[in-house]
């Protein structure tokens, strides 16, 4: 971050929006109207208040295939780049009519049979169709998912600057783990060491987690953010957004690593040998189904949620989870993918979860982050 | 300020401890009604707070990239007690919530086709083929299936719902309301302390998360804001309205000594937003004209809560506002002069927007309504001065749940 709000880079912002481009060419879409933040910033290049949680959607931008233009909902032109003149910005409105009003005028050049959107609600579902007379209001997800999934070398460069500080927070909030400390206090610690390193925003809240099981902590534990014990698990999921792009890491460490038992060694022994095996799935050209394959392999069952996820400006392609296996055997690791890959083994009396991010390059993944991991501190696998 | 949360009871009986299960039930009974009102027999809900709101469920919110692929999702039945939720978190929420086993659920993803697919084929089981159905968000996946997804197109839309619904507050929302705005102020009162030349926008947030986390938020739900404020507009970005460009993003900008900080920020507690504004000074006291500008501000400021109570309509605020400051709009005329708080940072009720003077003349406040106060007092060639205050609209008036002090403006 630096001491002014500036546009996107320029050959972040051109390279994007070519694929955007080219991605709606492919899919017949003549305007492509996004609401998400993300996809707002992957059109336009610009930066926006960050707020947490879901949006209910609303027509942020507005790309036009013929001429390759962006309209663009911004009351002031900060942050905005040259090739988004201050006739293309509208400003955000509470009628919901003024919205068609632009969009009508915008569509009146253009003429679109075929309008995309990255998502849409039961109010704009009746108002895009006012707007874009004779027009089919289409999903434009496929189109933006094809653009976005593969990663420029900007792209890549952006991801990495937010995983310096994702892993400078990791660090700060591991070196405060001790006795006594709370999940939100430690949290409070990587928050406070990624706005030091000047970013503002987490890509998740959630970055505390003690692992171990009530029952093998034994009484005094309700719900969530008691304080941590001497002989607990406790897991950090550690995400930025910085200049759009997300980065994560995650570990899990031991409160007092002279006191983990052989349960936890071997707890951590059966993580080692599942991430291997995730490692040697992890190659460009496999599907998503060989990750969760190598878990099977392992003989670990399948986490919950999902063990590979693409990085990049918000959410991209792949989800790899146990839930959805006809989109995990049809995803391909294509060269260019940044998946955060995640290691996760449980058993009665804990969990350990590590989450690491790569780049797919053609002759195999490249590791993005570096952070220690507490079983290779103390020399590796025991057995 | 207090130093620690309030506990005691108020004219508005917020009890100290908030009861989530009594909140749940309360907030159910309501949104029923507001089915029935409206003919709804089922709602699907996709938005955090409105998932929030049915279920009782809150977690630390994420930044939206991830927020929209895993999120949980909310089924509320006309004719069930108990809502349904759907979850990537359901070891953490089912310790927590009442929910019977049978209505929890693993999570959902709607932006992938395999997961629109596979909750249709859930909701078919719980959601009869001839019931009337609203939802509040479409996914691009969920818009790609709509023909075999929805049985109407465009489906009915659940805000108007939940709009009604979320409205007015029951006493424990008012009580987890008042816990997040007390953090807040906590945090802003050692932010303020370290407020200096020299320290950076962004070292201001690192203070400000560090200790909200501390004392209990849940997560951060705004990029702080730390604005400065040129004396004149045309030092601000240009914008599409000739109004302020404000909010603007921070970054690391060193503060300096007489600069015009304009402050707003919130967190989450049990899911409720805090809302937080002030203007500051950094390293120095205000001028007499800065002063003068803070006085015109309590003017206006006051003149609006005078007239806040139920059965007041939002153009009596407006009104009031305009009378007190002799300017046609003192607010940000891309916003409002109020706004609601809950579980959204800014939700209904919407005072003072481009949706006009008749809009304010039927919109009549209902007691329970919390409504944030934030008129500007904007004086060319000298900056500004902007604050905000947090209400609960009353039978005969309201109740300020804010409790910061204004300076270095005094009062």
């Amino acid at each position: 971050m630096a001491t002014e709000t500036l546009p996107d880079h320029k050959a972040l912002r051109y390279a994007r929006r070519e694929r955007a481009l080219a991605a709606m060419e492919a899919h017949d879409l003549d305007l492509l109207v996004v609401g998400r933040v993300a996809n707002i910033r992957y059109v336009s290049g610009v930066p926006v208040l960050w707020n947490a949680g879901t949006r209910p959607f609303g027509p942020g931008a507005v790309l036009v295939r013929s001429t390759g233009e962006v309209h663009l909902m911004s009351t002031w032109d900060e942050g905005v780049p040259e090739e988004i003149p201050h006739d293309h910005l509208y400003g955000i409105t509470w009628n919901p009519m003024n919205y068609v009003a632009v969009l009508e005028r915008i569509g009146a050049d253009v003429r679109p049979r075929r309008v995309g959107t990255d998502a849409t609600s039961p109010l704009f579902a009746q108002l895009l169709p006012m707007a874009f007379p004779g027009a089919a209001i289409v999903d434009g997800g496929p189109a933006l998912r094809h653009a976005k999934r593969v990663k420029t070398n900007e792209e890549v460069d952006a991801i990495r600057g937010a995983l310096g500080v994702a892993e400078a927070g990791l660090a700060a909030a591991v070196a405060e783990l001790r006795p006594g400390v709370s999940e939100r206090e430690l949290a409070g610690v990587f928050m406070d060491a990624m706005a030091t390193h000047g970013v503002t925003t987490p890509a998740t809240q959630d970055v505390v987690r003690i692992t171990t099981a009530p029952t093998t902590r034994g009484a005094g534990r309700d719900g969530r953010d008691g304080p941590v014990q001497a002989s607990d698990l406790v897991a950090f999921d550690a995400g930025v957004v910085a200049d759009g792009y997300a980065g994560e890491v995650g570990r899990t460490w031991p409160v007092e690593p002279r006191r983990a038992g052989g349960w936890v060694r071997d707890l951590y022994d059966r993580w080692e040998r599942l991430w291997e095996r995730l490692l040697d799935a992890c190659q460009p050209g496999a599907a998503g189904s060989d990750l969760l394959e190598a878990y099977e392999a392992a003989g670990e069952p399948l986490p919950q949620r999902p063990i590979g996820r693409g990085l990049g400006l918000g959410f991209d392609d792949p989800v790899i989870v146990g839930d959805l296996p006809d989109t995990a055997a049809h995803e391909r690791l294509d060269p260019g993918v940044v998946l955060l890959l995640t290691g996760s083994v449980t058993d009665d009396r804990a969990t350990v979860v590590a989450h690491e991010a790569f780049l797919i390059a053609p002759d195999g993944p490249e590791v993005l982050s570096g952070s220690p991991f507490w079983n290779r501190e103390r020399g590796g696998v025991t057995t | 300020m207090s130093a620690a949360p309030p506990d005691v009871a108020s004219p508005l009986d917020i009890p100290a401890q908030p009861d989530p299960a009594r909140m749940r039930r309360e907030r159910g009974a309501r949104l029923r009604a507001a089915m029935a009102d409206k003919g709804i027999e089922a709602l699907v809900l996709l938005g955090n707070s409105n998932v929030t709101y049915a279920t009782g469920a809150s977690w630390p919110l994420g930044d939206a990239g991830r927020g929209n692929v895993e999120r949980p999702v909310a089924v509320v039945l006309a004719d069930d007690d108990m809502p349904h939720l759907f979850t990537p978190f359901v070891a953490d929420v089912a310790s927590r919530l009442d929910l019977d086993e049978d209505h929890l659920h693993g999570a959902t993803y709607l932006d992938v086709d395999e997961g629109v697919a596979a909750f249709a084929v859930t909701l078919a089981g719980l959601v009869p083929p001839t019931a009337t159905l609203a939802i509040d968000d479409v996914t691009g996946a969920m818009h790609g299936a709509r023909e075999t997804f929805f049985g109407e197109w465009p489906p009915r839309s659940a805000s108007d719902v939940m709009g009604p619904a979320r409205l007015i507050k029951t006493p424990d929302e008012l009580a987890y309301l008042r816990h997040g705005l007390w953090i807040t102020e906590q945090a802003m009162a050692d932010v303020q302390a370290r407020l200096a030349p020299g320290a950076r926008q962004t070292d201001l947030t690192a203070t400000f998360l560090l200790r909200a986390f501390e004392l209990g938020a849940e997560a951060n739900v705004l990029d702080p804001i730390w604005q400065v404020m040129p004396d004149r507009q045309a030092d601000l970005p240009w914008t599409t309205h000739g109004d302020l460009a404000c909010p603007l993003l921070s970054t690391e900008r060193e503060l300096e000594r007489g600069d015009v900080c304009w402050v707003d920020t919130g967190i989450s507690f049990g899911g409720f937003h805090s809302d937080f504004g002030r203007t500051w000074v950094v390293g120095d006291e205000p001028t007499a004209r800065q002063r003068a500008q803070y006085r015109r501000w309590r003017d206006i400021h006051d003149a609006v809560v005078s007239v806040v109570r139920a059965g007041a309509s939002a153009a009596d605020l407006t009104a009031a506002a305009k009378q007190a400051s002799g300017v046609d709009r003192p607010w940000m005329s891309h916003f409002y002069l109020c706004h609601g708080l809950g579980l959204d940072s800014a939700e209904a009720p919407y005072i003072g927007t481009d949706l006009g003077d008749g809009y304010d003349r039927r919109l009549v406040l209902e007691a329970g309504t919390v409504v944030v106060i934030e008129p500007v007092v904007w004086d060319e060639g000298h900056s500004g001065y902007r604050s905000e205050n947090v209400f609960v609209v009353t039978d005969d008036g309201c109740v300020n749940l804010t409790d910061y002090p204004y300076d270095p403006y005094g009062d």
